[in-house]
């Protein structure tokens, strides 16, 4: 997949010479010490290089991950560790609701705290979450996992896109 | 995408807990890919002569849409070097 060119507009610096740079400096480093010293990319680092960055002490690598199926009638969350081995798991079914109110973003969102807070009894603080499905609750999910405390560190999509493989059900209102 | 490495492509870093600035850059990222208009139409099925009348109907809209801004642009330049001087 090519990577798009989303030029992220807060890390914008202009071309400065010393003299602003000092002025600057000694203005930055009253408001802001940390974040103008390093450069955010929206791109997360590879698994090969070496980043200094770390949350909760652990590399992105290491980070749990909080997978979220979002199907048109419901919406899945599953907690893992980095290799895969299972922590948590809950569904808008699972929370009480039926039928037509799983498919809704609230029930997305509620499902989204009880699994934040499950996870937050296995000690988990950080996370990375993968998307998959494009349903009613995939935004909500995810706002449901920051309100049940967790960290959201990235957020991967990761839609099934067949190539022409497997061939869909019939079109609806023939 | 059991195949490619994972947490690679696709993915956007939240930068200071922004959770709705990261899922728009994400959502931008993926429609400018073409990936949310490939999963939205295979949904269902496709037979291949629709495809076609589609294809074709998208081709004729894209020629159209940029001839259309071609002409305005040209039609709105105000500022040119006046065409009526020294007569």
């Amino acid at each position: 997949m090519g990577r798009a060119s989303v030029v992220s507009t807060e890390s914008r610096r202009p071309i400065c010479s010393s003299a602003i740079r000092q002025q600057e400096s000694a203005e930055e480093a009253t408001v802001t010490p940390k974040t103008s010293s390093r450069e955010f990319s929206i791109y997360p680092p590879m698994p090969g290089e070496d980043s200094p960055l770390r949350w909760g002490g652990m590399k992105f690598e290491d980070l749990p991950i909080a997978h979220i199926k979002a199907t048109y009638n419901n919406t899945h969350i599953q907690v893992t560790d980095h290799s895969g081995q299972y922590m948590a798991r809950t569904s808008c079914g699972a929370e009480g609701f039926r039928n037509v109110k799983k498919s809704t973003p609230i029930a997305a969102q509620t499902a989204g705290i009880s699994a934040a807070a499950k996870a937050q009894a296995k000690g988990v603080t950080f996370v990375r979450v993968v998307v998959k499905g494009l349903g009613p609750g995939r935004l909500s999910a995810i706002k449901g996992l920051t309100m049940g405390g967790l960290e959201v560190v990235s957020i991967t999509d990761n839609t099934p896109v067949p190539h022409n493989g497997c061939r869909p059900r019939k079109a609806r209102r023939m | 995408m059991a195949r490619h490495l994972r947490f690679v492509a696709r993915t956007v870093m939240v930068q200071d807990g922004n959770v709705d600035a990261a899922y728009k850059a994400l959502n931008r990222v993926l429609s400018v890919d073409g990936i949310l208009e490939t999963v939205k139409r295979k949904r269902y099925y496709e037979k291949p002569c629709r495809q076609r009348q589609r294809e074709n109907y998208e081709n004729c809209r894209r020629i159209y849409h940029a001839e259309m801004a071609r002409r305005i642009s040209f039609l709105s330049k105000a500022n040119r070097p006046d065409p009526w001087l020294g007569c």
